[in-house]
């Protein structure tokens, strides 16, 4: 099933986007490996995050980038609260 | 002043540079973002190293310009109203600090330019080749340039006083403390601990780094103030 989302992006500045969920994925994935979790097990933790934000994504056709990286922290947190806290500062590390 | 005086106040600023957080902040970013892309150790190691270089490179160039500079000026023996003067800028700086170093959110974001900001963060999230990652040292030092200034320009003050030989020791051993924090954060991603639990001491601890950034530049001026002008006023310099 195609999910139609459009993503406003951050700052409101740039064209909305549509939600990609391989990009989603990408960044999970990415950030785990960061704090040394195998691939296998990101993969595995990135699908779950994923599969809980398109889920929350079918009541809400219009989201924030902050909106999704807020659902995606929520449920990361269940799953590994390390990279949950290193993905939630990938913004405000600088 | 004596050698010994010298090199402590040298030592001193180059401390409080290194208590100074922009670069760590982007190191720590580039190495979680080439970790997560992958990267090979030997590959990670390549970049954080580079950067390290970069850093330690604009440190020097910075603090030989400054001192060039303070040359031209005022000669080898700068007046007192110059030290007097500094020492005002510290005091400012420190209190900058205090107030406004960190920005009142969440994580461990600075008070520097927000476009800028975003600019290290895309430029840290695209870096590939150690030349960019070396160009990214180089970048974080300068722009952090506005607080940096305070102990770069007392060590560029001391400096200038020395022998030739002791100007180049001096500008090693500031080089070399300065980027105390960087070869820090450079041993533990590269011995493979988590940017988590990194990243997490720094959050915790980033108001007393803040605290102890001001305090060290207080400290600092202090000493110059005794060394320098009460000294010189009462005869024993």
């Amino acid at each position: 099933m195609t999910l139609s989302v459009d993503v406003i992006k951050r700052g409101g500045q740039r064209q909305p986007e549509q939600f990609m969920r391989e990009k989603l994925h990408a960044s999970i994935v990415a950030t785990c490996l960061s704090v040394r979790v195998p691939t296998g097990q990101a993969e595995a933790i990135a699908h779950s995050v994923c599969e809980a934000v398109v889920a929350w994504l079918q009541q809400h056709p219009e989201v924030t980038s902050q909106d999704i990286r807020i659902i995606a922290t929520k449920h990361l947190r269940v799953q590994h609260p390390e990279a949950a806290y290193l993905y939630e500062q990938n913004k405000i590390t600088i | 002043m004596d050698i010994p005086s010298s090199l402590a106040i040298i030592s001193l600023a180059a401390l409080v540079h290194a208590s100074f957080q922009l670069s760590v902040s982007v190191l720590t970013l580039l190495g979680g973002h080439s970790i997560g892309a992958k990267h090979s150790q030997a590959r990670l190691l390549r970049l954080i190293s580079s950067f390290v270089f970069g850093a330690a490179v604009m440190t020097v160039l910075l603090l030989s310009f400054v001192s060039l500079t303070l040359i031209w000026v005022y000669g080898d023996t700068p007046p007192l109203v110059v030290w007097a003067a500094v020492s005002g800028l510290l005091v400012g700086v420190a209190v900058c600090i205090w107030l406004f170093y960190y920005r009142h959110d969440k994580g461990t974001a600075l008070w520097i330019p927000k476009s800028f900001a975003l600019y290290l963060n895309d430029r840290t999230k695209a870096t590939k080749l150690s030349a960019e990652s070396f160009g990214l040292g180089l970048s974080s030092v300068l722009g952090e340039l506005l607080f940096i200034i305070a102990p770069l320009l007392i060590a560029g003050l001391v400096l200038i006083q020395l022998p030739s030989v002791w100007q180049m020791i001096g500008i090693a051993i500031y080089t070399g403390i300065s980027m105390l924090s960087l070869i820090i954060v450079w041993v533990l991603i590269g011995s493979g601990h988590s940017l988590g639990k990194i990243q997490k001491w720094r959050e915790s601890n980033k108001y007393f780094l803040q605290f102890v950034s001001g305090a060290g530049l207080i400290v600092l001026v202090l000493f110059v103030y005794a060394v320098e002008i009460v000294g010189s006023t009462v005869g024993f310099n």
